[in-house]
């Protein structure tokens, strides 16, 4: 009985002085991650909208369009997508959306910025645990994702699936995910009616749903794993 | 003395990887770049480290029949601070290792070495222990990941080695999970033939 409780004790000891060591680790780091994260997504942000128009400064607005999956937010199939601007003009100048696309081991996040008439002008990956030195390798800007640009919704899909997009070698889960991804962002956005093929389109339209998202999908972290086959098959020529 | 030894022991002569065979998830996982076996080596070193002296000073105080709870939380708790740590400043490296630095806890070469080496051992022998261990740990994934990232991706710790005209047709399954057992295979057998060497030269 004595040992019994000897042992205890000394196993509650050790962990006592554990949990007091990471609790006042983890206070000190968790501001910094979280400030990390969410500048990482200004940066990427500001990288991407400055594809639409380079050299002004620019401000960004939510809004949300119905009719996409999001599996981190907890509203049912809304897009977030983020009206860009430049400041002292408030006519709209492009928007920037995160599309999510189940890779061969991560969700992943590719975010796009879009202008007015519907073409793609740059994007960036935000976050992927893709298999590495293979599926890993969309985070290269000059890959796949540099090939999106100056396309509409319909030019995106991989060539083998009869578009104009060529995998990357070895990683076509990885390489349709995105593109696929970053098609239906490109055409729930066309459905909600924000983009016009004229050239001379006042900013006048008004938007289907126009509330300001308060969640960022970037927050919750968690890469779901996918039982599927390897991602081995022979992508396109490049 | 024997703390060089000590120190020397886990690099070459009782290597975690390639003579004690200990380690293998996370190293045959990690190595698919130099970067990342540089990485995990570091954090494995590191948390090797703090668990052999915490192990070793209280080898006398913990008793025996609750220790492997004792190492457990205690490699646990370094691990998860390493984690936290890293995420906060290093979060590139943080991003690349993902969900490898949870795996440290049951990388066996840590409680290996706190079972078999430091709960008998003074603080000081643990310690060369750990960085020779650690050290060993981390040159045999580099020796790994170098093959695999040169043959799979034609590069080696990012740089451009092989050119574009190979990068376009690598070796892919040098970076695949199947490359990596195959390689272990003849780095295991390169081993295996120099002690056999060594061993005649010295009969």
């Amino acid at each position: 009985m004595a040992e019994m409780l000897k042992l205890g004790l000394v196993l509650m000891l050790v962990a006592l002085a554990a949990a007091v060591a990471l609790g006042l680790v983890n206070s000190r780091t968790a501001p910094i991650i979280a400030e990390q994260k969410e500048m990482e997504k200004q940066n990427a942000m500001r990288m991407v909208a400055g594809s639409l128009s380079p050299g002004d400064s620019l401000a960004f607005d939510s809004l949300a369009v119905r009719g996409l999956p999001n599996p981190y937010a907890s509203a049912d199939n809304v897009l977030e997508v983020v009206k860009v601007y430049s400041p002292p003009d408030t006519s709209r100048v492009g928007y920037l959306f995160i599309a999510y696309g189940k890779g061969y081991s991560s969700t992943i996040q590719t975010m796009v910025a879009v202008d007015t008439s519907g073409e793609v002008s740059g994007s960036t990956i935000l976050y992927q645990q893709e298999t590495p030195g293979l599926g890993a390798n969309v985070e290269d800007p000059s890959k796949l994702i540099h090939s999106f640009s100056g396309m509409e919704a319909r030019g995106i899909l991989l060539s083998k699936d009869g578009g104009g997009i060529d995998a990357m070698t070895g990683c076509t889960i990885t390489s349709r995910a995105v593109t696929n991804s970053v098609r239906e962002g490109l055409e729930a956005m066309e459905e909600a009616g924000l983009f016009h093929r004229g050239p001379d389109v006042p900013a006048s339209d008004v938007d289907t749903t126009t509330e300001v998202e308060e969640q960022h999908p970037c927050d919750s972290e968690e890469g779901s794993v996918d039982a599927g086959t390897p991602d081995v098959t022979e992508g396109g020529a490049e | 003395m024997s703390l060089v030894r000590d120190l020397t022991n886990g690099i070459y002569r009782e290597n975690p990887v390639f003579k004690l065979a200990l380690g293998m998830c996370p190293f045959l996982a990690v190595t698919t770049s130099v970067e990342n076996a540089i990485g995990m080596g570091a954090a494995a070193t590191f948390v090797l480290i703090c668990s052999n002296f915490l192990v070793s000073l209280f080898r006398n105080l913990i008793p025996s029949k609750v220790r492997i709870p004792c190492y457990i939380v205690i490699i646990a708790t370094f691990v998860t601070l390493v984690d936290m740590v890293m995420n906060a400043y290093l979060p590139d490296l943080h991003r690349s290792l993902g969900i490898f630095i949870p795996l440290i806890v049951v990388n066996c070469i840590i409680l290996g070495r706190a079972e078999g080496f430091a709960n008998r051992h003074p603080v000081l022998n643990s310690l060369a222990d750990a960085v020779g261990m650690g050290v060993g740990f981390t040159l045999a994934m580099i020796i790994l990941a170098s093959f695999r990232e040169l043959l799979g991706n034609g590069t080696w710790l990012n740089i451009n080695v092989l050119g574009p005209s190979y990068q376009n047709q690598p070796l892919l399954i040098a970076i695949l999970a199947p490359g990596a057992f195959i390689l272990l295979g003849f780095i295991l057998g390169f081993f295996n033939i120099l002690e056999k060497r060594r061993g005649g030269g010295g009969q």
